[in-house]
């Protein structure tokens, strides 16, 4: 049974997945949407996920739209290495870390991201035809959350939040890998492929806070997650200059 | 040794309390008072996963020497580990379904309900507290957003439009569950499973914060599917443990609504 999965860069939510896929050893077939495009909002994909939102994987009759349950499906459903640790405390350990990522430390992150660079590319754009695009999403937050990127919307007080947190988690993560060598524990995770989506690029983006010097465990763990060929294998699908900043974890890179 | 920090079985408290009778397992009650702030003493800065836990107040569990936190993972940890009668969906696929419910109601209902029924019940008793002993207590609790969904109570954050924007976002997760609940009797699959539990400690208060989004005749598969559940025996004990007799009017500050608006 063919897996279908609707993604754009391997980055965030969407490399998630892909990355979850590669590491079980799992063909599927690549449908890529661009995201500033809107694609994820065109009638043909909304036939697919009508909340509009990516990415989806649709499995037989399944269609998934969560990106962090789909990883555990995809652990689940298909044979290959186990990606969850057997431990049930290494396991509660993983999705709670997941969780932590998803809903406190990608939000900010993502929030100064969408301020700093992909936001002003997006504005390259005439406005009405932004507003278009943000009036045909399906979900109310979603719109609220796009009209903040498209047009800027974010105050001083939130960016500056957002900062603070992102430094805050960079710290906590650092704290939590020099005790354990991966998220949930002793064992590659699920919780690592999370992790790694999310701050593949934190030593571009945050050369201050994320480095050798002050984050040296963060910075060998994300090595050791590039370093797997999936890892290798998935980065290869991203199509911009994007997924190009996973390549700064090459050994002995010199920015 | 299994101790549950718990309170009035409520919400976030009363999800491990039934999943615990369900597995008719042996654990210690550790009551904490939480109009006491009693609870800021459990989670030192030294336990990552306790101190930073994104539901904030509790309840936690605390297994073998290691704190559970998140109401959720806490239910699918009972779930995973303890013997008895089983609590996870079987397939995959309703697995999937159980973990995008916890994550999708916890983010939606776990951040609504707490800000209406807090300003409805808590805030008052607040508001009767000696100001500066209680300011006093919440200045030096970590992290500050914790402090911040105290703090809110008592300074009025919570204007008429903020309460009415909360009760409106209440109908989507709202309709999701009573359209799930149109294609079969439980939430992830043929049975009874944790994400049941999960929904049930949250969307019971509803009936009496917004009348007008779960009730009889808007929601009538979730009105039977409440009774239900509360039917259980395991449930009827949760709920048994309360020393106020009203837990349903006992609720503490919850998740930060997303920052994305």
């Amino acid at each position: 049974m063919t897996v279908r999965l609707y993604h754009w860069e391997p980055n965030a939510n969407s490399g998630k997945p892909m990355l979850t896929l590669a590491e079980k050893g799992v063909k599927y077939e690549s449908h890529y949407l661009d995201l500033l495009k809107f694609d994820q909002h065109q009638p043909e994909y909304l036939k697919v996920n009508p909340d509009g939102t990516i990415p989806a994987m649709v499995h037989g009759s399944h269609v998934l739209t969560e990106s962090t349950p789909m990883m555990e499906y995809v652990d689940d459903e298909f044979l290959g290495p186990p990606l969850k640790p057997t431990d049930t405390k290494e396991r509660w350990r993983m999705r709670w870390w997941m969780r932590f990522f998803d809903s406190y430390f990608a939000p900010s992150l993502s929030m100064i991201g969408w301020a700093v660079f992909v936001g002003p590319a997006a504005r390259q754009r005439p406005r009405e035809e932004l507003e278009a695009a943000i009036a045909r999403i399906p979900l109310e937050s979603r719109r609220i959350a796009w009209r903040k990127a498209m047009f800027n919307e974010f105050s001083t007080e939130e960016l500056d939040e957002s900062r603070r947190r992102v430094r805050f988690c960079t710290g906590i993560l650092e704290g939590h890998l020099a005790r354990h060598e991966w998220i949930a524990g002793a064992t590659f995770s699920l919780g690592d492929i999370n992790g790694f989506n999310l701050g593949y690029a934190l030593p571009l983006s945050q050369p201050d806070h994320c480095n050798d010097a002050k984050t040296p465990h963060i910075m060998e763990w994300l090595r050791r997650i590039y370093e797997r060929p999936a890892a290798k294998e998935t980065w290869k699908h991203g199509r911009t200059a994007m997924a190009e900043r996973v390549k700064f974890l090459e050994r002995g890179h010199h920015a | 040794m299994l101790e549950l920090y718990t309170s009035e079985p409520n919400t976030f408290f009363l999800k491990p309390l039934i999943a615990l009778h369900e597995k008719q397992a042996k654990f210690e009650s550790r009551w904490i008072d939480t109009e006491k702030f009693e609870q800021f003493a459990l989670s030192p800065a030294s336990d990552a996963e306790a101190h930073l836990h994104l539901e904030r107040e509790g309840p936690l569990l605390r297994h073998d020497g290691i704190l559970i936190s998140n109401s959720f993972f806490m239910i699918e940890y009972i779930a995973e580990t303890l013997p008895g009668p089983g609590l996870l969906p079987e397939a995959s696929f309703d697995k999937y379904r159980a973990h995008a419910s916890g994550q999708f109601l916890g983010a939606h209902l776990g951040a609504l309900v707490p800000i209406l029924s807090c300003v409805k019940y808590l805030a008052p008793r607040l508001a009767a507290m000696d100001r500066a002993k209680v300011d006093a207590t919440l200045n030096s609790v970590e992290p500050v957003e914790r402090r911040y969904g105290w703090r809110a109570l008592l300074d009025g954050t919570y204007t008429p439009q903020i309460l009415a924007t909360a009760r409106e976002r209440l109908k989507l997760p709202v309709q999701r569950v009573e359209a799930t609940l149109g294609a079969g009797a439980w939430l992830a699959g043929p049975n009874y499973s944790i994400a049941d539990i999960d929904a049930f400690a949250m969307l019971r208060v509803i009936p009496d914060l917004a009348p007008e989004v779960v009730n009889a005749r808007e929601t009538p598969r979730i009105t039977e599917y409440l009774a239900r559940i509360e039917a259980r025996p395991a449930v009827k004990a949760a709920l048994a443990t309360t020393r106020s007799g009203k837990p349903a009017e006992s609720f503490v500050p919850g998740v930060e609504p997303s920052r994305w608006g």
